[in-house]
């Protein structure tokens, strides 16, 4: 299916990749100029651009000297929704939890104040 | 945690935190018993099936998250430590009807198994529950996509995901 997202993911675990995206979505830009703030050398800066174009995050211009960097939105937005779908998992799934655990206390509360005299039963939902 | 070792090579970790206005007991009960899993534990659209449910160490629960529009997905617990109503530890996974681990459908480099930790901490009376998932048993490749899928969640994205994500909202 979606067997890219492996290697996009596999691209952003690294700190370094992840800032070179942050700056290339302030805009497109020369490997020299974006070698200036990391303080690495350029073949170590152009090993992570190689990483990140293999993965289809960046794209790079022909001209032979500078062959500027671009953003490619498309895979990073679909990591982007993959990402929240998982955070989205655990959110809603507690929410679920939430509103349960809220049911029960209902229940219990309705039965104690009938007045049955009983011992807390069994916390049961409502049907 | 001893268990964060296992998540070393990849050094990260996905931890989430929540409060119940509930009893640490109704919060634990909620989370171990069948009978209150199938109302509120699955994928968001899905209801589950059980099919098995062992709670001891080493025990499985094995169910199926069923959707509106017929498909269905199994998935998997592998208990690890059960201390009542404290911490819970599982071993969690995608697997097939017979309970066999299977990959990440959206994600195959995804971990086959991510290890689980919930802590349930009175406070205030109220719940306060941590969960913290990381890698079990990866390779260096899937501990990397985990990282990077978990990178992405983390606010260790900080100011450069926000400029990142404006990035994307313009695009779409």
């Amino acid at each position: 299916m979606h067997d890219h997202l492996s290697s996009t993911f596999a691209a952003l675990a690294d700190p370094t990749r992840r800032a070179i995206l942050a700056r290339l979505a302030l805009g497109e830009t020369s490997v020299t100029e974006l070698a200036s703030p990391f303080e690495m050398s350029m073949p170590a800066v152009s090993k992570h651009l190689k990483v990140l174009e293999r993965a289809g995050l960046i794209a790079r211009g022909r001209e032979a000297q500078s062959r500027p960097c671009r953003l490619e939105p498309g895979p990073l937005k679909e990591a982007a929704s993959w990402i929240e779908e998982y955070r989205r998992f655990w959110e809603e799934s507690l929410d679920r939890l939430d509103a349960y655990l809220r049911e029960i206390r209902a229940a219990r509360t309705k039965s104690k104040t009938n007045g049955s005299g009983k011992k807390r039963s069994r916390t049961k939902s409502k049907e | 945690m001893a268990q964060s070792a296992n998540a070393a090579n990849a050094g990260t970790e996905f931890v989430f935190n929540r409060t119940f206005d509930a009893s640490r007991e109704d919060v634990w009960n909620a989370f171990t018993q069948p009978g209150h899993l199938k109302h509120w534990w699955g994928t968001p659209g899905s209801s589950i099936e059980i099919a098995h449910h062992e709670l001891k160490p080493g025990g499985l629960f094995h169910y199926c998250m069923k959707f509106p529009d017929g498909r269905a997905m199994w998935a998997r617990f592998i208990f690890r430590e059960i201390v009542a109503p404290s911490r819970l530890v599982w071993l969690n996974g995608f697997s097939d009807e017979h309970g066999g681990l299977t990959r990440n459908p959206w994600v195959p480099s995804f971990p086959l198994e991510t290890l689980n930790t919930v802590t349930f901490a009175e406070q205030d009376g109220k719940t306060l529950l941590t969960i913290t998932v990381v890698p079990f048993n990866a390779s260096k490749e899937e501990a990397g996509v985990f990282a990077g899928g978990i990178a992405g969640m983390k606010v260790g994205f900080g100011a450069s995901f926000k400029v990142l994500a404006d990035y994307l909202e313009q695009r779409s």
